[in-house]
């Protein structure tokens, strides 16, 4: 893939989209309008109305032998009688529903004839689908309730008892709620929604013009004429359709906080809200992969269709089923939890509400955030393949085997280890719920050789398998050359002080040293685990597993596209995510570049899983043993440890070209499929 | 230069080009005739590198579409009535994009198109939406687009069909110039007087298999007609 010719797509896509009128209308006028209309000409429009109603007499009608008195009073309180009947019509209901219904009465009086005695029946009918008739329902009856209280002080009088006696308990309700807060809490619940439907309708329009509409206007063909790769086009098209949603999310993030701002400033209704800088960077980022998504969808389903009409009979239901997921977040009681935030585009509306009511949890933002890349991952994989359907882009047909059940020609691929990656992410969060659901802590042990079994070697071996790579490809079963073990001894020695050195630099932070107590109380001396157990499982077990999977299988496939930037980086960061935590995220991505490096430098597994391994068995030693733990991490030993990191890696630079060419090796590393 | 070698398609178990063979030599124009549903445009893309043959292999100048479709279109201008201009740019802007995606050095590319302006008399629309232009001017644009990089070999599909007499006659000569500069040529036409006045030789193709093939006295001669439309109707008279 070329990134110029990539550039060169994406330019000439977002030109000729900011010159369509339509998208431009729905990814930038759109949003700018509907807030300040939300916020202020829907809020004013209630205001006013219940002004109105308030100032406004209730209509009244009054049927059967109503007490006198009970009339009276609700006449006192801006009340008419518009409608008086001696006795109960036959068809009580139907009659009053007639007259509420034709809006001449707002509220029916009905008391049964013949009724007599110490305790008369009133009924107060209304509407309570009619503004009015509901607001005047309340009226009457608080009326009434009164009138009732003061009929009973009558009768404690009449009886020689104080009035007071007819108010046993002085009983009042307080809300602790303002109606600030109740108006933010109803306008948060709805604005979520509607950012990811107005996000989806940008990305709905951009991918539909530059696929199906492409396809339409011929213009498809013209530039498939041209010496570029189908990915090239995928690539640019794609970044050109997230540019456009990210577009609309700023819009949408820049026109709420105005509106908010402005609301702030006139009314109370926004004093619920949070929406600073920072929470407008963290909607942002919980936007983006939202974006990244849809777009990726909606150009890989856009591309199947062959006019700009079938387009929008496919992307259709695709914006329902958006719809559907944002309305999960409106929905009473339905609150962001580990499971949910599993859940597509419905963990994005969730987060953005506990972001704006300021209730977001780092924890379930960093797990919506991965989750929903590692959605999107897998919605660029899809657009791709798509994408190098020739019958799809010439003939619109829909060779849906060729799109799903392809089989792989390539080996491992970038393209098919983003894949992995991304199917890997959700394997791991959907797998670790019922395994903490099922899992003790005593039975803490089961559960890491459950999860590194499980999540890590089987998923990397089968997607080997799967692929047909050689497993002595896939995992760089081979070993260093002599420079390289020297390398590899060394990096052994000195690795650890690299999880040390970002250890000591995160344990300024609040949340890290929380979750370094945690881990310290499961696995140090008071949980189940011996000392033996604890290095076997917590050391030995994830350097081979986690190896295995991160500079095994995705390492090798990001080696593949020939850039050692990306296959480090990628890797590391893959490594990171799976870690969860997002200050453990930090620190084992930082190792993964060690790992990495040493891994891609030398073409073997080995220096990476020796690392792990006194890595993670010497933080095992230092949770039991605090008394060498001051030495460990002492300002010279740290410094010394990570002087021979460098010159390990030194020493690992390039030692594995020798043997890759031993092995007639590509330099991008082995990743061929089996030669059946 | 462009060489169809038993170029066979299959879609679904339908056979829409069958064993199609001929050959395109530098400075000549050969043109490939056949009615709607000829499979000349399924033919076409396999020529162009869009489109993998299911058996056969298409080669143009020297560069082989199923080991080197990319240097293949490099070596191609391609137009046919499925390639249109963009409705939001201008054809300079096309004619930009199109250089820029043939990596086309960017001073080149900026002569090139201020050339190919001149040449194809677009001075007064060249900065205009191509979504404004007549039928002629969107022609005359993409037929610049498949001439701006100056490929060794030209496909064009029916660049003449809807178009005025002027436009017409003007890109007819503009094709001549081209052969005159020594590059091959593959025209499709259905106006089969272009085909008798520009073409060296003639493929007929119907139902995805070539009927005949060579210069138009000799078509003419072998199927015993007087015209080339004669022939033409007589040739496919025959394969029905």
């Amino acid at each position: 893939m070329r990134p110029l010719i990539v550039w060169h797509i994406f330019r000439k896509d977002l030109v000729e989209t900011f010159r369509d009128r339509r998208t431009l209308f729905t990814t930038l006028v759109l949003p700018l309008v509907v807030y300040p209309l939300l916020f202020t000409a829907v809020g004013s429009f209630t205001s006013n109305k219940r002004q109105q109603v308030e100032a406004t007499p209730a209509r009244v009608a009054v049927w059967g032998p109503v007490p006198e008195r009970a009339v009276e009073a609700v006449l006192k309180e801006k009340a008419t009688v518009v409608d008086r009947r001696a006795s109960v019509p036959l068809h009580l209901e139907a009659e009053a529903q007639k007259a509420v219904g034709d809006k001449t009465v707002d509220v029916v009086l009905v008391t049964p004839d013949g009724a007599v005695g110490p305790s008369v029946p009133v009924k107060v009918y209304a509407d309570s689908t009619q503004f009015e008739s509901d607001a005047m329902q309340d009226r009457v009856l608080k009326v009434l309730r009164k009138h009732t209280a003061v009929l009973l002080e009558e009768r404690m009088v009449a009886l020689g008892q104080p009035a007071i006696s007819a108010r046993p308990l002085q009983v009042d309700e307080e809300d602790l709620s303002n109606p600030a807060r109740r108006a933010a809490s109803v306008v948060g619940s709805i604005l979520p929604y509607m950012v990811l439907v107005l996000l989806a309708s940008a990305a709905f329009y951009s991918a539909l013009d530059m696929t199906a509409g492409e396809k339409e206007r011929g213009t498809l063909q013209t530039l498939l004429t041209a010496p570029v790769h189908a990915v090239e086009v995928v690539a640019g098209k794609y970044l050109a359709v997230v540019t456009m949603t990210l577009v609309a999310a700023l819009a949408n993030i820049v026109s709420l906080g105005l509106a908010i701002g402005r609301i702030l400033s006139a009314d109370a209704t926004g004093q619920g809200f949070h929406m600073g800088p920072r929470v407008g960077l963290a909607l942002f980022l919980t936007l983006l992969p939202a974006a990244l998504l849809l777009s990726s969808l909606f150009i890989a389903v856009g591309v199947l269709a062959r006019t700009y009409k079938e387009g929008q009979s496919y992307l259709m239901p695709l914006l329902l089923l958006v719809v559907f997921a944002a309305v999960g977040s409106t929905l009473p009681g339905v609150e962001l939890t580990p499971v949910l935030a599993l859940v597509p585009l419905t963990n994005v509306a969730l987060l953005m509400r506990e972001l704006l009511s300021g209730r977001a949890t780092l924890f379930l933002g960093t797990e919506v955030i991965i989750s929903s890349f590692a959605y999107a991952a897998m919605g660029v994989v899809l657009a791709a393949r798509v994408f190098e359907t020739e019958q799809v882009l010439l003939s619109g047909e829909k060779p849906w085997k060729d799109i799903f059940s392809r089989k792989a020609k390539g080996g491992l691929t970038p393209i098919n280890t983003l894949f992995f990656v991304a199917l890997l992410v959700v394997v791991v969060f959907y797998g670790t719920v019922p395994l903490m659901l099922a899992v003790t802590k005593e039975q803490v042990g089961r559960a890491i050789v459950m999860s590194e079994l499980g999540f890590f070697l089987l998923p990397a071996l089968l997607w080997a398998l799967l692929l047909r790579v050689p497993l002595k490809d896939a995992f760089q079963l081979r070993l260093p050359t002599r420079r390289g073990l020297l390398g590899t001894l060394l990096l052994a020695c000195g690795g650890w002080a690299v999880g040390l050195a970002v250890g000591s630099v995160l344990s300024r932070f609040q949340g890290a040293q929380d979750y370094s107590e945690q881990l310290g109380e499961l696995l140090g001396k008071n949980g189940p685990l011996s000392m033996t157990m604890a290095v076997l499982l917590v050391g030995l077990l994830p350097a081979v597993c986690e190896e295995a999977c991160f500079r095994g299988v995705v390492l090798t496939g990001l080696a593949r596209s020939g850039s050692r930037g990306l296959a480090v980086v990628g890797s590391a960061l893959a490594f990171g995510l799976f870690h969860i935590n997002p200050y453990h995220v930090a620190a084992a991505t930082t190792l993964g570049l060690v790992l990495g490096y040493a891994a891609y430098e030398s073409r073997s597994l080995l220096p990476g899983v020796l690392m792990h391994f006194v890595n993670n068995g010497l933080q095992m030693v230092l949770l039991r043993m605090p008394q060498v733990r001051g030495f460990f991490e002492s300002f010279v030993v740290v410094g010394v440890g990570l002087l021979v990191t460098v010159l390990a890696l030194w020493l690992l630079r390039g030692s594995g070209k020798k043997a890759a060419h031993d092995a007639g090796l590509s330099p991008h590393g082995p990743a061929g499929p089996v030669r059946a | 230069m462009i060489e169809a070698q038993g170029l066979t398609k299959r879609y679904a178990g339908v056979e829409a080009a069958t064993d199609v063979s001929f050959r395109v030599a530098k400075g000549e124009v050969v043109g490939l005739l056949g009615p709607n549903g000829a499979g000349k445009t399924t033919v076409l893309r396999m020529l162009a590198g869009i489109l993998t043959p299911s058996s056969g292999e298409a080669t143009v100048d020297g560069h082989a579409a199923s080991t080197d479709a990319f240097a293949l279109k490099r070596s191609l201008g391609f137009l046919t009535g499925d390639t249109a201009l963009y409705q939001r740019l201008s054809p300079r802007e096309v004619l930009r994009y199109f250089g820029r995606l043939n990596s086309m050095e960017e001073g080149l590319l900026k002569s090139r198109i201020e050339t190919l302006v001149q040449s194809f008399q677009m001075q007064d629309f060249a900065d205009r939406p191509c979504g404004k232009l007549s039928a002629g001017q969107k022609q005359r644009a993409n037929v610049a687009r498949a001439f701006l990089h100056d490929p060794p070999a030209l496909i064009l599909d029916e660049p003449t069909t809807a178009l005025d007499v002027i436009t017409g006659r003007f890109l007819l000569n503009a094709i001549r110039e081209e052969r005159g500069r020594g590059k091959a040529i593959l025209f499709s036409t259905h106006v089969l007087g272009d085909a008798e006045t520009l073409c060296d030789r003639v493929v007929l193709l119907h139902q995805g298999r070539v009927l005949d093939d060579g210069t138009v006295p000799e078509v003419i001669a072998r199927s015993g007609a007087r015209t080339l439309t004669d022939a033409f109707l007589s040739r496919i008279g025959e394969a029905a």
